[in-house]
């Protein structure tokens, strides 16, 4: 009777920390397969991919983040827009690179996102610092990216608020999708994508340019691997091709920018091209380190009106490019001012 | 038996002399876009004739005449200076496995390529980039070696430094690039002829031309330079001069040629010897026949690069994969050293 007494106080007095175990750690898988407990309150968070701390922002964990990586550092111009503070940010990797281990250790996260291209940083950061490592990304394809919303949600606490933006996204697309449904193929404009500053190298998908009813001309042209996305075509094949519509690349700043929509519409060697003698070469967004979830979504509604304007008779794209970044970042006029960094005379709706 | 010989030298000779100018017409009617003969012979014909331009398509007009077109001769000129090249600096050095590249310039270039494609944006162009580093490597590898007083053997141990030297840069600046500038610059450094235009010719094709012209002079010369140099002066050759001739004409014509087209490979090193094999060392006659077996070569693996695949594939991959196994056939049938 004694024996059973004891057992049952030890029991009352050890539930609340059985209870608290089973709250303290989720499981979570990424993207590379890998099995990661993470805390459940996560406090501290260094994401080294683009994609993710843009995720963390629209969360409303910006100020969780403890680091960043050098491409959000140097290059990542709307990043400084949708999150000014990270300015102050120490950078704790290079782009796609190894992590500097000691920095990691200084900023002391509770978590760590990484990219899953460099498939042997996550196991090896995680197994040399103790701290949790998950790795995710978009690759380029919608479906991912609520994924990535989801899991990376789920992981800061904040799964409500992924739900949130993940419904947000899914009303904007379906809303685009079924406004195009209907439109055969025949009739939905060739694309040719001129991306990464360079007129022959192209992605063989881009999600964007379906959904908004458009017919991309490189889809399918290369198996897509591991988030492997671009071929490289030669100016003979755009001819073939002929595209209605060219989109450039326009996340490039202007001053380095190297391919330009006036630089195509005057090469001698394009000038037969249907869409260079309709002048229908305009800038698009395209992929910056794989996506800003709320600029893809802008992009997918200028596109669509591109496409088709009279089925998006009353899109005004600055309005509700406006009104995408306040949902995802509380920010007023964020897509404007990101129009004005990028200084593009000639985007479609102008 | 030695007259049977010397006419199949010159036939091979003649062979080789006329294989650029038929690749070349060949070459005119392969790529993604169907083209029938007679339509890029119009298309040629409308240049002196307008009123045949409304018989030919305007895409067809543009693809032979803007893409095409100056596609092949940039091959056919890029292809002759990188194996002249070559050709000339293994005799200059003696040394049958010395290259276009081995005073640094490949590396040079690379780097030159690589700040432009990260840090100098669309004011300075790649092209410019690769020319200028490209010689300043040259130069830079002739200032630490003495200038010409020094032996060829420190010319070429300076050529490897000076090479590794930026090759070490280029690959800060790798390290430092963005993900995107890193794919164009990758791209680059394969070679590539896919956006070749008429003003990448104008800009190299007179440097070209000029460099092949002087070796094409020189070539004599470079059997008496492939001599000791106490036996070079004793036929009354000035040394000195000569040398820095055939090295500034080799350097200018390898730089033009890499700054449009990339860094093409083996073809320095393996058409030399391919023209030996056939010809013999007789330099009168390997430097030109080097120009023509490079230019085909060349022409040869862009006509492949463009056509094999609905993708292009950059063309220092071909030149390394047709080459490579090419030479070593050759080699082991003839087990001979030609130098």
């Amino acid at each position: 009777m004694g024996l059973i007494r004891t057992i049952l106080v030890l029991i009352l007095c050890l539930w609340p920390a059985l209870s608290l175990t089973g709250q303290e750690r989720l499981t979570i898988k990424d993207d590379l397969g890998r099995t990661v407990t993470v805390p459940a309150k996560v406090l501290r968070v260094l994401s080294l991919q683009p994609e993710i701390s843009r995720i963390v922002v629209a969360l409303g964990a910006g100020d969780r983040l403890v680091g960043r990586d050098d491409f959000i550092a140097r290059y990542d111009h709307l990043f400084a827009i949708i999150y000014p503070r990270q300015q102050r940010l120490p950078v704790a990797s290079a782009v796609d690179g190894a992590p500097n281990l000691e920095q990691v250790m200084r900023l002391s996260p509770d978590l760590v996102f990484a990219s899953p291209s460099e498939a042997k940083i996550p196991d090896s950061l995680q197994g040399k610092t103790g701290i949790p490592v998950l790795a995710f990304a978009s690759l380029g394809r919608f479906e991912r990216l609520f994924e990535e919303i989801q899991w990376v949600g789920t992981a800061l606490g904040r799964a409500e608020r992924a739900a949130e933006l993940i419904e947000y996204s899914k009303k904007i697309l379906e809303r685009v999708q079924r406004a195009v449904a209907d439109i055969p193929a025949g009739q939905r404009p060739r694309v040719y994508l001129s991306f990464w500053s360079s007129l022959t190298r192209t992605p063989v998908f881009y999600e964007p340019v379906t959904a908004a009813g458009g017919r991309n001309l490189a889809e399918g042209l290369l198996p897509a691997y591991l988030g492997t996305v671009g071929a490289e075509v030669n100016l003979e094949k755009v001819r073939i091709w002929d595209p209605d519509v060219i989109l450039v690349h326009g996340s490039y700043l202007s001053d380095v920018r190297r391919v330009t929509t006036f630089g195509i519409l005057g090469d001698s060697r394009l000038r037969s091209v249907r869409a260079v003698m309709n002048k229908k070469v305009f800038y698009t967004f395209g992929f910056w380190y794989w996506w800003d979830p709320a600029l893809v979504l802008v992009e997918t509604l200028m596109l669509a009106k591109l496409f088709h304007p009279e089925r998006f008779p009353d899109l005004d794209l600055r309005r509700e490019g406006n009104a995408v970044f306040k949902a995802f970042y509380g920010i007023e006029a964020g897509f404007d001012r990101l129009c004005r960094t990028l200084d593009i005379r000639d985007w479609p709706w102008q | 038996m030695k007259e049977i010989r010397r006419k199949r030298r010159t036939w091979l000779a003649v062979g080789l002399l006329v294989l650029p100018f038929a690749l070349f017409f060949l070459s005119l009617n392969v790529g993604s876009y169907p083209i029938p003969l007679r339509d890029v012979g119009k298309s040629f014909l409308s240049l002196i004739v307008p009123s045949l331009r409304s018989e030919v398509p305007p895409a067809v007009r543009d693809i032979v005449l803007h893409i095409r077109l100056p596609r092949l001769l940039l091959a056919l000129a890029a292809g002759s200076s990188l194996a002249v090249s070559g050709a000339a600096l293994q005799a200059l050095f003696k040394n049958p496995l010395v290259n276009e590249y081995i005073l640094g310039l490949s590396s040079g270039s690379a780097f030159g390529a690589a700040l432009s494609l990260v840090f100098l944006g669309r004011a300075f162009p790649p092209q410019a980039g690769a020319f200028i580093f490209g010689v300043a490597a040259v130069l830079a590898v002739l200032f630490i070696a003495g200038r010409l007083e020094a032996s060829l053997v420190s010319l070429l141990l300076t050529g490897v430094i000076v090479s590794a030297f930026f090759s070490a840069l280029l690959m800060l600046v790798e390290f430092l690039a963005s993900p995107y500038a890193l794919q164009s610059l990758f791209y680059w450094l394969m070679g590539n002829l896919a956006l070749a235009g008429w003003r990448d010719l104008a800009l190299s094709l007179p440097i070209m031309a000029v460099g092949l012209l002087l070796l094409f002079l020189l070539r004599w010369r470079l059997n008496v330079l492939s001599m000791s140099e106490e036996e070079a002066r004793a036929l009354g050759v000035d040394v000195r001069r000569e040398k820095w001739l055939v090295i500034l004409a080799a350097t200018l014509i390898t730089a033009a040629a890499t700054s449009v087209a990339g860094i093409i490979g083996w073809l320095g090193l393996i058409v030399p010897h391919l023209v030996r094999m056939a010809v013999g060392a007789d330099n009168r006659a390997v430097i030109p026949l080097s120009a023509a077996l490079g230019a085909s070569f060349l022409l040869a693996a862009d006509a492949a690069a463009r056509s094999l695949t609905s993708i292009e594939i950059p063309i220092g991959i071909f030149t390394s994969l047709i080459g490579i196994p090419v030479f070593l056939a050759l080699l082991k049938k003839s087990k001979k050293v030609w130098l």
